[in-house]
């Protein structure tokens, strides 16, 4: 049977050098270009994506993605407003039994905005899909965000209220619900299999999680003497608990992003289109763990090398052109005037900003993206003659809610 | 291969270049030739001979495509077929023959929409934040129950100056005398909360209102007044705060507009510039509202002075003689200059109201109880403590 492999092609060089345009203009313009810088790299990534040799392509415009965001500006507006005025009023009438519930409801409002972040991601995702074509014709996603937040709020409190073993059906029913309302051109993306599938997976999470916090409480119920006024450690108790519960706790981040990318490789290969048309994706774990650790500390360092780099420069150029003797010099560095610290404070923030922002694209965003589409493979690529182009959906906030709430992807 | 070109019309049927094609309506991959004619570019299928023509002026390249073999090209703005060129000689004969490979731009319309947009968000956000959000604060803080905001100023207090080190000045004689200023003042004024007058070791020339009554005098202040009216006209602007309600309302405010800020800052700079950003604006925000809230204390001050038969222009002496020996800028930090009106015009009113006035009554303290005041904190300059609380 034939199969489409995936092959990322593009070039790091040229990604840093468009990453580093980008996030100057963002920042010379007060964030305005941002809305371009993310469509330009977005385009650039998209395009480097090649499955069976054939680029994907991102269609969104800058100017959309704008408007976009002062819709869903207007809207979120209004909403959290209502949400700030329901938390005053109940915290007022509260307020007669005990004067602390006046910060008890204001602290309820972040939780209000909880399905809202939910919904900003499913218009979000919806946006990218409707913008996104390969071999010219139209990925969709038909409406439903309002759906996916209910769901996505509820299966939230439902996992954290069983200590994260429900987790999976969390996982599967979303990624379903998604996938189900997911098109290429008139062919429709289905999720098989069940959830059951994903508890093998969860199983070190689970064990590291439950058995970490319970060697905690077993340490705090022998060792720790809650009968004195101030909790005290007993010094004769056993520690082991104390430092084995630590060590399984800390493993649960692991143990946790193993489930993420095995549930990935699980969920893709129960996933079909249209008549038939399958996939695989094999991210592995080792592999990102790898990216994440040496993406950062290959992002700090080079952050701090440009930075020091071009103050150096600065100072060069002040130096030589700046009719400053070394006296001067001296005597600026050791007593610099107040303007000049502020100056420094702030460019020195831009510049990390932007440089981190630039390095963190081609350390960290570029090899995770190249991993992960390397592994994307397409079986029965033949039955993809039987598709044919979807209308444009231009009915959309152009991902402008998660631009406002801060909930959006990594680019 | 040169008969044939100088053939013309064997030369006219010889391809441009090959190229893949997408049209746009299936996914299927089309090997096509392309041909110039005249300003159209032919685009023929090579097994089915079907052709389809792109304008050569209306054709747009694909920009920030990350392959650097290949070129790719769209029919318009808007079509969805696409035509991914490879060979190099193939490029070059198409930029000859007029192609002009203008980048892809987004369908047309859209800025008009972005317009309507930005006028539809300022108009928002200038209405909820000077519209409805102190509106609505006006009303809840109405709807407070008095006893509730007296125990919630308690706990403001001490976050504002006992939990910096701030400790009150506590001389018997010295307590007697304020308590007889705040009596001279508020004798026949009938006020929702009841008054708490405090001083404190702060050697910064200020006092503040806070929710719930709570009224609190630094003790620098004491120490740069030279007469009891002075103090007491800054009392009366403070009483006139809490007459008004204006820390509560302003945290209602505060409380209603709780993430409207930091809406329009979204994801730009990370989440602490976001966070800064928001707070600086905000602050601006609540300057405005706080320029308002002083004239008002300032009005109210004078009415009270008067009406307590005390000289209104005490203040204005006060203010214009803090302005001769500091300057404005030195006058307290930068929050005494973006949340108070400019002292100017502070003294003018102040003097103004003054001409007025009749003054008709004893001094507000007599120069022992003066005294006791001024050493209500011990003997000596006023000691160096923490310098905290929000100016009102």
């Amino acid at each position: 049977m034939a199969v489409l492999k995936t092959r990322f092609g593009g070039d790091r060089g040229a990604l840093f050098l468009l990453a580093l345009k980008t996030g100057f203009l963002t920042l010379v313009t007060a964030g305005i270009y941002r809305f371009w810088a993310t469509t330009r790299l977005r385009r650039w990534y998209w395009s480097s994506v090649r499955p069976g040799g054939a680029p994907l392509e991102y269609t969104g415009t800058a100017l959309e993605k704008l408007a976009g965001f002062l819709l869903a500006l207007i809207l979120l507006a209004f909403v959290l407003t209502a949400i700030n005025f329901a938390g005053i009023a109940v915290s007022i009438s509260a307020m007669e039994q005990n004067s602390w519930a006046f910060f008890g409801a204001v602290a309820g409002v972040p939780l209000a905005i909880l399905p809202l972040i939910f919904f900003a991601r499913y218009r979000a995702r919806r946006y990218i899909l409707a913008r996104t074509c390969w071999r010219g014709i139209r990925f969709g996603m038909t409406p439903g965000a309002w759906g996916y937040a209910w769901r996505a709020t509820m299966y939230l409190f439902l996992t954290l209220a069983t200590g994260g073993l429900l987790w999976p059906l969390m996982t599967f029913r979303l990624e379903k619900y998604l996938t189900d309302r997911t098109w290429y051109g008139n062919a429709r993306f289905s999720q098989h299999g069940s959830a059951m599938r994903l508890f093998g997976p969860l199983l070190p999470f689970i064990a590291c999680l439950w058995g970490g916090g319970g060697l905690l409480t077993y340490f705090a119920m022998t060792a720790v003497d809650f009968s004195a006024t101030v909790p005290a450690i007993n010094p004769r108790a056993p520690a082991w608990p104390l430092f084995a519960g630590m060590a399984l706790l800390s493993l649960t981040f692991l143990f946790a992003l193993y489930y993420r990318v095995a549930s990935v490789r699980v969920l893709v290969a129960l996933k079909d289109l249209g008549d038939g048309i399958e996939f695989d994706l094999w991210p592995r774990t080792r592999r990102i763990v790898w990216i994440y650790f040496w993406g950062y500390v290959r992002t700090y360092f080079a952050t701090g090398f440009a930075y020091n780099v071009v103050f150096g420069f600065v100072f060069a150029v002040a130096w030589v052109f700046g009719d400053l003797d070394a006296s001067q010099m001296q005597g600026l560095i050791e007593n610099p005037p107040a303007n000049l610290l502020v100056t420094l404070a702030v460019l020195t923030f831009l510049m990390v900003t932007l440089f981190a922002r630039v390095f963190r694209q081609a350390f960290f965003i570029y090899p995770m993206v190249q991993h992960i589409s390397e592994t994307l493979e397409i079986h029965q690529p033949e039955l993809l003659g039987g598709i044919r182009q979807r209308d444009a959906d231009s009915r959309t906030d152009a991902g402008g809610f998660a631009e406002a709430l801060d909930a959006g992807a990594a680019f | 291969m040169e008969e044939a070109l100088r053939n013309e019309e064997f030369a006219a049927k010889l391809a441009l270049t090959y190229a893949e094609l997408f049209d746009g309506i299936s996914p299927v991959k089309q090997r096509v030739s392309l041909r110039i004619k005249d300003t159209l570019l032919e685009i023929k299928n090579v097994e089915t001979h079907a052709q389809m023509h792109w304008s050569l002026h209306e054709m747009r390249e694909v920009p920030d495509h990350s392959e650097n073999e290949a070129m790719i090209f769209a029919p318009d703005n808007v079509g969805t077929a696409r035509l991914i060129i490879r060979e190099v000689r193939g490029l070059a004969a198409l930029a000859e023959s007029g192609a002009e490979f203008r980048p892809l731009q987004g369908p047309p319309g859209q800025f008009r929409r972005l317009g309507i947009m930005a006028v539809l968000a300022a108009a928002s956000f200038v209405g909820l934040l000077f519209g409805l959000v102190p509106w609505f604060a006006d009303r809840a803080a109405e709807r407070i129950p008095p006893a509730a905001e007296i125990a919630l100023g308690e706990q403001l207090y001490n976050q504002v100056y006992t939990v910096q080190g701030a400790t009150d000045c506590l001389a018997p004689e010295g307590l007697a005398a304020l308590s007889r200023m705040e009596n001279r003042l508020t004798d026949g004024v009938d006020m929702d909360l009841p008054l708490t007058v405090r001083v404190v070791r702060d050697p910064t020339v200020n006092a503040t209102a806070i929710t719930g009554g709570q009224v609190t005098i630094h003790s620098g202040l004491l120490a740069a007044a030279e007469t009891p009216e002075e103090v007491a006209s800054v009392l009366a602007h403070e009483i006139g705060h809490v007459v008004n309600r204006d820390v509560t309302r302003a945290q209602i405010r505060a409380m209603g507009s709780y993430g409207l800020v930091g809406l329009l800052f979204g994801d730009v700079f990370g989440f602490s510039a976001t966070a800064a950003a928001a707070s600086v604006a905000s602050q601006l925000i609540d300057a405005s509202f706080s320029r308002e809230a002083e004239g008002r204390a300032d009005e109210f001050a004078h009415a009270m002075m008067e009406d307590a038969g005390l000289p209104p222009e005490a203040m204005a002496s006060f203010f214009g003689r803090l302005q001769a020996q500091r300057g404005e800028v030195d006058l307290g930090a930068l929050r005494h200059l973006s949340t108070h009106p400019d002292l100017r015009d502070r003294i003018a009113a102040a003097s103004a109201a003054g001409d007025a006035a009749v003054r008709s009554g004893p001094p507000v303290l007599t120069d022992a109880e003066w005294q006791a005041l001024q050493a209500i904190c011990g003997a000596g300059p006023a000691q160096e403590g923490p310098t905290a609380g929000a100016e009102k």
